[in-house]
């Protein structure tokens, strides 16, 4: 942005980000001096960052600002790359297996191999034209589009009357909220995507017991597409690849569809009513998932009980990663509440009081959080400033003990509960978002207008 | 891995998005950051605090008339504001005059 206002810029990156630096400045076709620090400058002392900074840093920042830029700006359009469309290689299954392997457009396991007819039978399920483009992808700077939701589709495994729900999937994830521009972060955060309504049945998503577990081809198939277009169309690719910075990471999470008879049943909202659809109505919420609670086992008949036992565990689980939500003033613990639990809860408990219980009660030491901020980024968090600046509600700043306990959860409503899993089992589980970076965002799900008649040819299939 | 001449063959497409980039010249450098102003941006984590002083106190020994405008003047670009912050950092670095940027810190 400052290079852009003729302004010459250096950046400071540690060394194990200069790969992400590089796909960063082709993506976005601005050249871009850099500084780099040797390692990682929270594990070094004090000498150890001086002595790197005066001999390697600073030095590069300098010739940063004052040399010309060797690196030329990249092209306007990469002419050497294909077409929308084009067939790239031809080959029988195994060889379009390496070939793609090679090229790093594959998350390691054998993908579809995607044909043009394969593509166009999932450009029949929307009405939309195939070159539309919700946004210039980061970090590879590439073009979002239907045509490579379908290709990528395919690839994954999906059946093509996934397609509505993949291009609302995508949708969302390139709307400013969910800051696509995060997913390569170092805590290796993975999209999950909630499925509401109708649909959810119509292509047999499974929202029962196991619901988690791959195995059901639409809660797989749809899991698996939301990696492979982060990889393939955004670039968010681990080594030998580049973009994804993600330290350790995880596996991608299988579709989650919500148990939307239960709820009724109970007389509960549906997590898609909780996110403003109609009761029924088609719609995706994604959101990052950065860490997975235990199995929640929960005993009794009584409303209290069970919601204790969420508190109790959750605010274990989530004690450390929470900080860094708190100093964004947002972050969207999602929980899946077993049928058989939200039985019992629902007697007695309003969605709104098992929100508001959990937030009044999950808590954790104000210094233990600092301490947490400190440990990962070297930081501290400032509760009165946050609070101050209006970020943060003042009960965050209603004292100065150092070891008063601290709200994990910003406000009730940022908590999800999403009813599914297996009736017949006392057990739920909870999600933790990673801050504002892939921030909880919905779409609705578009069907074309021949709808009906395309779920019928499937159906006879 | 099977070479049977009767397994199909398929022709496959590409399965990438064009890219957009509309390539950009970087901006002229400064030859002698004398009498030039430098200013800091930070997001506020990695040790910022310590590198920041470091890397001033590098440039003004090279450069004695260098004047730094703090990353306090422009906000946490990375903080829960971090939108609202970068919309203003364009017209306080017209504001101050700025020369030359050192943004930082990513690791």
């Amino acid at each position: 942005m400052v290079e852009k206002l003729g302004i010459p810029t250096v950046s400071i990156i540690g060394s194990g980000f200069v790969k992400q630096a590089q796909v960063v400045i082709k993506g976005l076709g601005v050249p871009l001096a850099v500084g780099v620090y040797p390692g990682a400058p929270m594990v070094d002392s004090d000498a150890e960052l001086a002595a790197k900074v005066e001999k390697n840093l600073a030095p590069e920042l300098v010739a940063g600002l004052t040399r010309d830029l060797a690196r030329p700006a990249a092209p306007a359009r990469a002419d050497s790359e294909p077409a929308r469309g084009q067939i790239v290689f031809s080959g029988n299954f195994d060889e379009v297996q390496d070939y793609f392997h090679e090229q790093l457009w594959s998350d390691g396991l054998p993908v579809v191999p995607p044909t043009r007819e394969r593509v166009h039978a999932f450009l029949e399920y929307t009405d939309r034209s195939a070159d539309d483009v919700f946004l210039i992808a980061p970090p590879e700077g590439r073009e979002a589009s239907i045509y490579s939701i379908a290709v990528n589709g395919v690839m994954a495994g999906c059946r093509p009357e996934y397609m509505p729900v993949l291009i609302a999937i995508v949708e969302a994830m390139c709307d400013p909220n969910f800051r696509l521009e995060d997913a390569g972060s170092t805590p290796g955060w993975e999209p999950m995507v909630v499925v509401s309504g109708t649909i959810i049945k119509e292509l047999n998503l499974n929202y029962g017991q196991g619901v988690m577990r791959a195995g059901r081809q639409a809660n797989t198939s749809i899991g698996r597409f939301m990696r492979m277009y982060l990889r393939n169309v955004c670039g968010y690719r681990i080594p030998p690849g580049a973009g994804d910075k993600g330290s350790i990471g995880q596996n991608f999470i299988v579709a989650l569809a919500e148990d939307e008879d239960s709820a009724a049943q109970l007389g509960w909202s549906t997590f898609g009513e909780d996110c403003g659809f109609a009761q029924g109505e088609n719609a995706v919420t994604v959101q990052s998932v950065v860490c997975i609670s235990p199995p929640l086992y929960s005993a009794g008949d009584t409303a209290l009980g069970h919601v204790q036992q969420f508190t109790d565990i959750l605010s274990r689980v989530f004690a450390y990663g929470c900080y860094s939500g708190i100093k964004r003033g947002f972050w969207t613990p999602l929980i899946i509440v077993g049928p058989g639990i939200a039985q019992v809860i629902a007697r007695e408990w309003s969605k709104d009081k098992v929100k508001t219980y959990l937030w009044e009660n999950m808590t954790i030491p104000a210094s233990l959080m600092k301490h947490f901020c400190w440990q990962t980024a070297a930081t501290t968090i400032d509760f009165s400033k946050l609070v101050e600046e209006g970020t943060l509600p003042e009960r965050y700043a209603a004292s100065d003990d150092p070891d008063r306990p601290i709200p994990m959860i910003v406000q009730p409503d940022h908590i999800g509960l999403v009813v599914a899993g297996d009736p017949e089992r006392n057990q739920s589980r909870g999600y933790m978002s990673n801050n504002t970076q892939g921030s909880r965002t919905s779409r609705r799900v578009v069907l074309p207008k021949r709808w009906p008649e395309l779920l019928a040819r499937h159906k006879s299939h | 891995m099977s070479n049977s001449p009767l397994e199909p063959h398929y022709d496959v497409v590409w399965p990438l998005g064009r890219k957009a980039a509309t390539g950009a010249v970087a901006a002229p450098r400064v030859a002698d950051l004398n009498g030039k102003v430098i200013c800091e941006l930070w997001d506020e984590i990695f040790r910022g605090e310590s590198i920041y002083p470091l890397v001033r106190k590098h440039i003004t020994e090279r450069y004695p008339g260098a004047k730094f405008i703090p990353h306090t003047e422009f906000g946490d670009f990375f903080g829960p504001r971090d939108r609202a912050v970068l919309a203003t950092i364009p017209d306080k670095l017209r504001a101050h005059r700025v020369d030359a940027a050192i943004v930082g810190i990513g690791a």
